[in-house]
Formats: structure tokens, C-alpha cells, sequence
């Protein structure tokens, strides 16, 4: 940039030289990028070093990996961490039984099959509070619709959350319906990514249905499902807003997960630096999730190509 | 009574006049966070109708209503974010001490030494009110009366009252008051069922579980002679884990029994172990679980808060619900009640003592509302002058017609009150009861553990020893950290 040119036609056509049209038009993004999430992140982590509480106007001193060890040393958190496992572990699996045989049965084609799939998508497409919501008042025991039909069948009256196994089973209900029409789009990708005339051939050899599902179908829509699992388990690990709508973590803390619990120490505990401290365990976890996910995307599109 | 009235108005109005003539005037904006419910909405309509600044600025009030669920984030966000957003902010009782510590909430003490309205207005206050909403560090009313004068000498005050609020029973009179129904309940018990406020007066907790028991009733069995199309269940009280939704009933039961919360205005003495789970504690609270068998089955996921209880009522599925007189008014709306024309207000049920009498000490419940530091001392002039336009008798009768409440004694002893609302009896009776919860800057720690533990304890997890352990250890170990037991 000459400062002819700049004072020629100012800052407008220094900016559009085309040397560096591409930095200026990518720089309000990155700006962006930074301030919003760079900079806090970058805050957070020193932060979790110090005795800091958002609450209290003490000064906070360095206090080294101390927050780290706490946390790590805590049952508490190692407690929050098992319930999430469960949860994950639950969820996800009924999230690919369900997605599975959803997509199993919308690769054929059947009268009204786009309207049919447009409702299965819905649940997916709504936002996490008002899942959480609808759950809460179909679970509620007094008038909710689940216990008015279970108790038709039962003597006692029938309170999904009153129990940590119910609790835990009506928040892992919830998710999957939410989330399982997902599984359903990239396992239906997988089938009907399957040529017909692999089929057609396993026919002519009558190959039976288990054997053209293994052989035929199955490597197609393998490096998809785990895909969708690794996805799954990423956003389920994070699983916040359903679980605090539903139960707030109760009875007591057995559906507490650890986004549930990192809150808490934060905005109730004030707990600033150790909240911290916990959030980067959380993400080095997701980080580790990600690239395993990355992996089976880039194994994916080596597949295809 | 009346006389006090006049003269408190006529001093507002003098005052008025004689500051009408500034030097000069201003437009004042006041934003002040409020939790978003009637009282506050009446309070923000109510100021732009009547509302004209003595000191001849042009002021506006700028509500920022919050919802309830999300009131506390939004406010201490606001205030350690550092924004300084508001000039005034109505507040828990329980927050002054984080906020006061914090460098957020204005001391008020000169001010109300130097302005005589101000100090008839403490003088006026209920001092159960002026103890919880008022003091930092904590002062006891008993501390407070113990000085002999308002202002008490060597106390700080911040706030005052926007909304005092108690616990009174809501009940339906159409079944409470059923012949057929008082006759069995007579035969099963051999007691009255309670059908008039003179009764109520007279229900303890036994009465309460009785109650619960005696009209606790499946779908098709008779009530008050029609048959029921859905459960019926007697009694509710709050048991939900969330905020304080358990801590403030439970504490009404211990407090009764003889036990105790952790006493603040005893440190550094004061113990925590041994204390909060004596054997009168332990006692009480096995007496509140004891009766969750008879509430809606929701009591079982400990998610039965203050909310769920008058939902519950104003669905006609509970004959009796001990709840806020703030969530009184929607259940007389004929298009959100269906029990609108059915219901009447006792105070809430107590514990009998070895004399007869029965003791209703409760957990106080409402808000005050409070200045914040960065205010320019114009910017707090004028605030208090808000606060002296809202705590004058003719606004203060107005709140109370529009589902307000008050804490001026002189408003609750004028004649025309009791009518003014059907819970205002009841509220006057269970005023003179309320206590309060800590108020020191670890509040919410305190809070969110004790919730959890009862909470375990309301859904079957672990026995009320179990839970009052546990929350006694978890206290005096935070306690002794940072110094405030010894």
C-alpha cells in the first residue's frame, strides 16, 4: 500500500486493494471470534489458576493447580461424571436403536412417507427448553399424561421422577426423542447411498436377509453410525438445559450432570475458579471426542472417494 | 388508627410541598430490577399514574422485569459484571449480605438519621421487617427491640419493604365447610374440621396431617357430595428442591420445635454441628416429612414448589395449600381458577405448645428493595423519594387493594384493611411470627447444599438425621473457613 493510492481514494480503496481484500473481509469475523470466544476463553483459563468468586470483591490470588485438584480429587465430581456416563451411555444407544429402525423404515417408499418423515424431524428442530417443558408435563404424576395411562395398569400410583432410576429414564427418554430423528437422517443417507444392484445381485444368489444386511448394507452406513454416535455423545455430554428443566437435577443429585454441576458451582456456588478449573476437564474431554469424530469424518470421506 | 394515617400522609404532603422548590430540576430515569408478578407491575403502573417527584424533577421509573426462576442470576450477573445497570433493585432479604460485601447495595443509615420521614417510616415498619429486610450485619428483632429506638444505634439499614410477604392457608371453603363432610371428619377424629378463620387459628400440624389423611381420595369416591373424576389429595406445603422451596417450610418446623438454623447474629460463637442437627431439629423435620404421604404424589420428586402447590390448588386437585400471600390473587381470577369462588385464608398451621397455644414462628417470605452505590446523590435523593411515595399509607392501602401487601403497622391496623383483600387477617396475625433465614455473603452456598440434602430426604434417599448431618457438617465446615464460627 502506497501512500499515493491511500490518499487517492482513502480508506475505502486501501481496503479493497485486492493484496488485501481477503484479510479485510475475513477480519470483522475474526474479530469476532476473538472477542467473543478466544478472549473469555483465554480469561477463564487464567482464571482457573486463582481463588477467584464472582461474588466477593476480594482481590484473587494465584493459587498454581490447586483448583485443578481439587476438582479432580472431589467424589463429587466424579460422582456427576458416572451420572453423565449413564446418561450418555443410555441415551445414545436408545438414539440409535430408535434412528436406526426410522430410517430403516423410511428407506422404502410408502404413501405419505415425506409428511410422515417431516413430523418425525420436528422434534429435533425444537429448542431444548421446550422439550424440557413438555416432558416435565408429561411426567407429571398429579395430571401428566404418562402416569394417567401407567396407572391404569398399576396399583400404586406411578411417579416417573421420583426415583433416581425414573428420573434418570425420563431425562434419557426425553433426549432420545429429541435427538434420534438425527441418527435416523445420517443412518438414511448410508442406505440410500447402498446401489440397487447389490441388492438385486444378493437376490439372484438368494442371500438371506441377515446376510445382505451385514455384507451389503452394513459397510455403507458403518463410518455414518459412528459418526452419528460420536456426535451424539459430544452434544449428550454437554446435556444441560433438558436436565435442569426436568429435574434440576434431582432427586437429590442423581440426574445431576456434569454442564448441571458445573453450573451450579458457578452461578449458585459462585465458585469462579474452580467452576473453571472443571470447564477445562469438560473441554479437554470434548477436544479429545472431537477429533475421534474428526477422524471418522476424514475415514468417511476416504471411503467415498 | 386513622389519626396515625392522616398524619403520616400529611407529613408526606408537607414534605412534599416544602421540597417542591429546587434549585433545579432534572429528568431522573430509575431503572430498577424487579422479579416480574403482580406486585411489582402495580408498582410500575401505579408510579406512572400518581407518581409526581417533590423535588420538581421528571422521573421515570424503568422496571426491568425479570422472571422469578432466573431473578437471582440476572441480578448478581448484572452487579459483578460490573455494568451498573440499575439504581434500585428489589431484593431477597438473604442476598444483602453478598451484595452489601460486594460494594453494590448503598448503606442507608445517614440518610434515615437525617430525614425525619424516613425515620417515621422505620418507626412505622413492622420490625420483624425492619430486622430481615433492613439490617446488615444481621440484627435480630429482638436485638432491634432490645435498642429502644429507630434507627438503632450501631446498625446499618439498606432497604425496605416493596412486597412483605408470609405464608397463610388457602382452603376451600365449599368442602372445609360441608356438613357431611365436618360430620365425618368429627367422627373419625373427634376434632372440628377447620371451616371458619377462628378455626384455623386453632389447626396445628397434627390438625394439618389429619386433614391431609381425612380427604386424601381416589377418582370416583364421593367429595363434599359429588363424585370425584380425578384423585383428590388433602394437604400440600412446598417441598421443591429449586431456590429455598423446602428450606422455608422446614425451617417453620424446626423453628417451632425448638431447634434452630444457624445463628448468625451469634457469631463467631454460634456452632453450626449440634445445632442445626439437634434432636429437636431431626424431630421437626421427620414431623414435615411425615405428612408428604398425604400431598400430591409430585411431593415424591421433590419438585413441589410454591408454584406447583397453587397450580395444583387453582386446578381444584387439593383441598388445602400453605403458600405466599403474593401468589394469593390468581386464585380468585375466575379464568385462571377454578376454585375462585371457593376459597378462604387462615393463617398458616403451628406447632402446640404444652400450654395450648400454638406457635406459628415462620420463615419470612416478600422482598425489600434497596439503592445501589454508583448513584449520584441526586440520583439517590430522588430514590428515596420513590421510597417514601411507595411506603405512604394512601399508595401503600392502594397496593394492598391490588394485591400488594404492606409492612406499615398503621396500614395494617386501619379498619378498612382486613376487607381489603380475604388473606389480610391472616397476614396481620402472621406477621408477628416471621424470622429469617442468614444473610451472610455465603448464603446461596448454605442454601444450595441444605436444599439438596432435604431434598434427598423428601424423595426417599436418605432419613432426616441423615440429611440434617450431613448439612450441619457441610455448615460448620464453610463457616469455620472463612472465619465466621470459631
Amino acid at each position: 500500500m502506497s501512500e499515493t493510492s491511500a490518499s487517492k481514494g482513502g480508506f475505502g480503496a486501501w481496503a479493497l486493494d485486492p493484496k488485501r481484500r481477503g484479510a479485510m473481509l475475513v477480519a470483522p469475523a475474526l474479530i469476532i471470534l476473538f472477542v467473543m470466544n478466544i478472549f473469555p476463553l483465554l480469561w477463564s483459563f487464567g482464571l482457573s489458576f486463582f481463588n477467584y468468586k464472582a461474588s466477593s470483591p476480594r482481590v484473587p490470588s494465584f493459587r498454581g493447580l490447586s483448583n485443578y485438584e481439587r476438582v479432580l480429587t472431589d467424589e463429587k465430581t466424579w460422582e456427576r461424571f458416572q451420572t453423565t456416563a449413564v446418561i450418555v451411555g443410555s441415551s445414545v444407544l436408545l438414539q440409535l436403536i430408535v434412528g436406526f429402525l426410522l430410517a430403516l423404515m423410511f428407506a422404502k417408499v410408502f404413501p405419505m412417507r415425506r409428511i410422515v418423515l417431516m413430523l418425525v424431524l420436528t422434534p429435533m428442530m425444537l429448542s431444548f427448553v421446550s422439550v424440557g417443558v413438555f416432558f416435565k408435563l408429561f411426567y407429571e404424576p398429579t395430571f401428566g399424561i404418562v402416569s394417567y395411562v401407567m396407572n391404569i395398569f398399576m396399583t400404586d400410583k406411578f411417579v416417573m421422577l421420583g426415583s433416581p432410576g425414573g428420573a434418570i429414564a425420563g431425562i434419557v427418554i426425553a433426549d432420545a426423542w429429541m435427538w434420534s430423528p438425527f441418527v435416523m437422517l445420517l443412518v438414511l443417507a448410508g442406505l440410500v447411498s447402498v446401489p440397487k444392484y447389490l441388492y438385486e445381485a444378493a437376490e439372484i444368489d438368494r442371500a438371506s436377509s441377515w446376510r445382505i444386511f451385514w455384507t451389503i448394507t452394513f459397510p455403507y452406513i458403518k463410518s455414518l453410525l459412528l459418526l452419528a454416535i460420536l456426535f451424539r455423545t459430544i452434544e449428550t455430554f454437554k446435556l444441560f438445559d433438558i436436565v435442569y428443566i426436568i429435574t434440576e437435577g434431582g432427586p437429590g443429585s442423581s440426574t445431576e450432570t456434569i454442564a448441571v454441576f458445573l453450573y451450579r458451582n458457578a452461578f449458585q456456588f459462585f465458585q469462579t475458579s474452580r467452576s473453571a478449573a472443571l470447564a477445562y476437564i469438560v473441554l479437554f474431554i470434548v477436544i479429545v471426542l472431537t477429533n475421534l469424530y474428526l477422524y471418522a469424518v476424514n475415514r468417511r470421506e476416504e471411503e467415498v472417494t | 388508627m386513622r389519626n396515625i394515617i392522616s398524619g403520616l400522609m400529611g407529613a408526606t404532603v408537607l414534605a412534599a410541598g416544602l421540597g417542591a422548590t429546587p434549585a433545579l430540576s432534572a429528568d431522573i430515569t430509575i431503572t430498577m430490577a424487579a422479579p416480574d408478578w403482580p406486585p411489582t407491575r402495580f408498582m410500575k403502573e401505579h408510579f406512572d399514574q400518581t407518581y409526581t417527584s417533590p423535588a420538581g424533577h421528571t422521573t421515570t421509573l424503568d422496571m426491568d422485569f425479570i422472571p422469578w426462576p432466573s431473578f437471582y442470576e440476572r441480578v448478581a450477573a448484572s452487579l459483578t459484571s460490573g455494568e451498573q445497570k440499575y439504581q434500585m433493585i428489589v431484593t431477597d432479604s438473604q442476598w444483602l449480605g453478598a451484595f452489601v460485601e460486594g460494594g453494590y447495595y448503598l448503606d442507608l443509615t445517614d440518610k434515615i438519621n437525617a430525614d425525619p420521614e424516613l425515620q417515621a417510616i422505620m418507626q412505622d415498619l413492622h420490625p420483624a421487617l425492619v430486622s430481615a429486610y433492613s439490617t446488615y450485619p444481621h440484627r435480630t428483632r429482638a436485638q432491634l427491640e432490645e435498642a429502644g429506638e429507630v434507627p438503632a444505634p450501631g446498625v446499618s439499614y439498606y432497604g425496605f419493604p416493596q412486597f412483605p410477604d408470609t405464608y397463610v392457608t388457602f382452603y376451600r371453603e365449599d368442602i372445609f365447610c360441608h356438613e357431611g363432610e365436618m360430620a365425618a371428619f368429627q367422627e373419625k377424629y373427634g376434632s372440628n374440621l377447620p371451616c371458619s378463620y377462628e378455626d384455623w387459628q386453632d389447626t396445628d400440624w397434627q390438625k394439618w396431617g389429619q386433614i391431609g389423611e381425612f380427604f386424601q381420595r381416589s377418582a370416583g369416591e364421593d367429595l363434599a357430595g359429588e363424585t370425584l373424576d380425578d384423585d383428590f389429595y388433602g394437604i400440600a406445603y412446598q417441598a421443591g428442591k429449586g431456590y429455598d422451596f423446602s428450606t422455608m417450610a422446614i425451617n417453620a418446623f424446626i423453628w417451632q420445635q425448638g431447634g434452630d438454623i444457624w445463628d448468625e447474629s451469634k457469631m463467631p460463637e454460634a456452632q453450626a454441628e449440634g445445632v442445626v442437627n439437634s434432636d429437636a431439629a431431626v424431630a421437626a423435620f421427620d414431623e414435615y416429612l411425615s405428612y408428604l404421604q398425604y400431598m400430591p404424589p409430585v411431593a415424591q420428586t421433590g419438585q413441589m414448589d410454591i408454584f406447583v402447590i397453587q397450580d395444583l390448588y387453582m386446578q381444584g386437585k387439593v383441598g388445602a395449600i400453605i403458600d405466599w400471600v403474593g401468589l394469593g390473587e390468581p386464585v380468585l381470577d375466575p379464568s385462571a381458577s377454578k376454585v375462585h369462588d371457593k376459597s378462604a385464608f387462615g393463617p398458616a398451621p403451628g406447632s402446640r405448645k404444652g400450654d395450648g397455644t400454638i406457635d406459628r414462628t415462620g420463615n419470612i417470605g416478600g422482598q425489600p428493595f434497596v439503592l445501589t452505590t454508583w448513584n449520584s446523590d441526586e440520583v439517590v435523593d430522588e430514590a428515596l423519594n420513590v421510597v417514601k411515595w411507595w411506603l405512604n399509607p394512601e399508595t401503600q392501602l392502594s397496593a394492598v387493594a391490588n394485591g400488594g401487601q404492606s409492612g406499615l403497622k398503621s396500614v395494617m391496623a386501619d379498619p378498612g384493611y382486613n376487607d381489603l383483600r380475604p388473606w389480610n387477617r391472616a397476614h396481620v396475625e402472621m406477621i408477628d411470627w416471621q424470622k429469617d433465614v442468614w444473610h451472610i455473603p455465603e448464603f446461596f452456598e448454605l442454601l444450595t447444599q441444605q436444599q439438596e440434602e432435604f431434598d434427598k430426604a423428601i424423595t426417599g434417599q436418605q432419613s432426616a438425621k441423615e440429611a440434617l448431618d450431613s448439612v450441619a457438617e457441610f455448615q460448620q465446615e464453610l463457616l469455620e473457613d472463612i472465619g465466621f464460627i470459631e
